[in-house]
């Protein structure tokens, strides 16, 4: 059962999806619960725009990938607060733009190909050392900065004004999260897909909230079950020559539904 | 300057406020002072919240001025004074993943430091006000479980759990029943007397306002202060209230607080 961490590939595959795991599944606490779930599949969109321009232009893939989706962050968040009413359409046209000008950017450089695709979909076995370097420099900052303010984002996501009204500098740690959110999303689209991380982020909180306990235990649960839906998925797409990302995706699926059937009233 | 000058916690001059060209507060001058416990009533629409949302920074006067002891709100820093107990707080999303604690503990979040977990003082203050506002059994039950008067504790408890000295709620009675409702005046007046916490309230149900406050002010576009609150309660500037809108404007100015 364990010769599948004798291989180098093998081993720096779960270190980066534990990592991504621990990372989306932590900042995807808040994400749900400040109702921003569908910004998560915007970002992932966004930061394949900075693969297009990685891939063509010959920068490393990764760095774009965080440098645009930091910025489309920034761009949903003043959007979001500025035309509150309309911020799933500013989501919609965002996802499906940036999806266009990405694509456009490959074809144009002809380098619509493989590398492309494992970013879309994902490819954990090809995750490089330079990859968890990055995975683990830009991870780490992110965590502490979301262990340092958990308390000020968790009356922000349960009452944004209330938080305001108490001197919590809301607006700030606003564009705090979506920074961070960014670059989770974007380390993480190498190992899941962009088209699948905001399935990692979004449903171990869900799954967690069907258990009805408090903030802690849910951030903890959320974290299990990502944990456990990566380390079982990869398992799962090394034995049957899955793919990686979807094969995690549905672990995860399964959880959730397994939670709402546990809880069910 | 007399010697009885003190500096209002709220010093409102001439602000005015409108939304999409449609004029909701007209003139609005008043000041608030340690100690009172004011009631604050109106029809629908009359511009009762968005003076305290003004009060509280959320919105910005059209014109005017708003000072919070004694400094323009922008400059204004020392918000945990000042305790808010918003419309719907009652309300809450059932799902969401908070324990009665967890709420409480909200309201000490922005006095405690970057990286440092809640110190003895403030798990302090979260019991005290748990204690106070009779919440502290109910310590680890979801906040989503609770009734809509054990909610309405809690959202209190987290808005003492700062040590204001000011506590702001708009229609706290919001989905709460009447027998709490009686118990929740109480209370109010409990905190006012013994705690000497000033009390600033919105309620549209004219026949629960308690017997002891300090003063109420009535707006409908423009404010209506009012000293002696139980005349107000049965003489003709209620159907003016009402009405189209109220007239006079006798504000108190030598306070005993």
């Amino acid at each position: 059962m364990f010769e599948i961490f004798e291989y180098d590939f093998m081993q720096r595959a779960f270190l980066a999806g534990m990592l991504i795991a621990t990372l989306a599944s932590i900042s995807g606490t808040f994400i749900v619960l400040k109702r921003y779930s569908m910004m998560s599949e915007t970002l992932a969109h966004s930061a394949l725009v900075g693969v297009a321009v990685g891939l063509v232009a010959g920068f490393n893939p990764l760095w774009m990938a965080v440098v645009v989706a930091v910025i489309s962050a920034w761009t949903i968040e003043y959007l979001r607060s500025s035309f509150a009413l309309y911020s799933d359409a500013i989501l919609a046209i965002l996802l499906s733009g940036s999806l266009a000008v990405a694509i456009i950017i490959v074809s144009l450089g002809g380098a619509f190909n493989n590398s492309l695709f494992s970013y879309l979909f994902g490819s954990i076995l090809s995750v490089s050392k330079e990859d968890i370097i990055t995975i683990v420099s830009f991870g780490s900052v992110s965590l502490l900065v979301l262990l340092a303010f958990s308390k000020e984002l968790y009356f922000i996501a349960y009452d944004e004004e209330v938080a305001k009204t108490s001197g919590i500098k809301v607006t700030m740690l606003n564009y705090l999260l979506v920074t961070v959110v960014a670059i989770i999303i974007a380390l993480s689209i190498r190992v899941v897909g962009s088209l699948l991380i905001g399935a990692l982020m979004v449903i171990p909180t869900v799954a967690a909230l069907q258990y009805r306990v408090g903030f802690l235990k849910t951030v903890f649960i959320s974290l299990f079950i990502a944990l456990f839906s990566v380390t079982a998925g990869m398992i799962l797409s090394y034995y049957y020559s899955l793919p990686s990302g979807a094969t995690i995706v549905l672990c995860v699926i399964a959880i959730f539904v397994g939670s709402l059937v546990i809880n069910k009233k | 300057m007399p010697l009885s000058f003190k500096v209002p916690i709220f010093d409102v001059k001439n602000v005015n406020f409108s939304a999409n060209s449609q004029k909701i507060l007209s003139n609005i001058s008043l000041e608030i002072f340690n100690g009172e416990y004011i009631a604050i009533i109106g029809p629908n629409g009359g511009g009762k919240t968005t003076l305290i949302r003004m009060l509280l920074g959320l919105n910005k006067p059209t014109s005017g001025e708003i000072k919070l002891y004694g400094k323009k709100i922008s400059d204004f820093k020392s918000w945990d004074k000042i305790g808010y107990v918003p419309q719907r707080a009652s309300l809450v999303d059932e799902n969401f993943p908070a324990t009665v604690e967890d709420i409480v503990k909200m309201g000490r979040t922005s006095k405690r430091s970057i990286f440092s977990s809640f110190s003895d003082k403030d798990r302090q203050a979260i019991e005290d006000s748990m204690i106070k506002m009779d919440v502290l059994d109910l310590k680890d039950k979801m906040i989503g479980k609770l009734s809509g008067g054990q909610r309405q504790r809690v959202m209190i408890a987290r808005a003492l759990a700062s040590k204001p000295e000011i506590l702001i709620l708009d229609e706290p009675n919001t989905g709460v029943d009447m027998v709490s409702q009686k118990s929740f005046y109480a209370l109010l007046s409990k905190l006012n007397k013994e705690e000497y916490i000033t009390i600033l309230f919105i309620t549209h149900d004219v026949g629960v306002i308690a017997d002891d406050i300090s003063r109420l002010f009535t707006i409908n576009q423009k404010i209506n202060i009012c000293n002696s609150p139980k005349e107000t309660l049965s003489c003709d500037e209620m159907s003016a209230l009402y009405g189209i809108e109220t007239h006079s404007i006798h504000q108190h100015k030598n306070h005993e607080h």
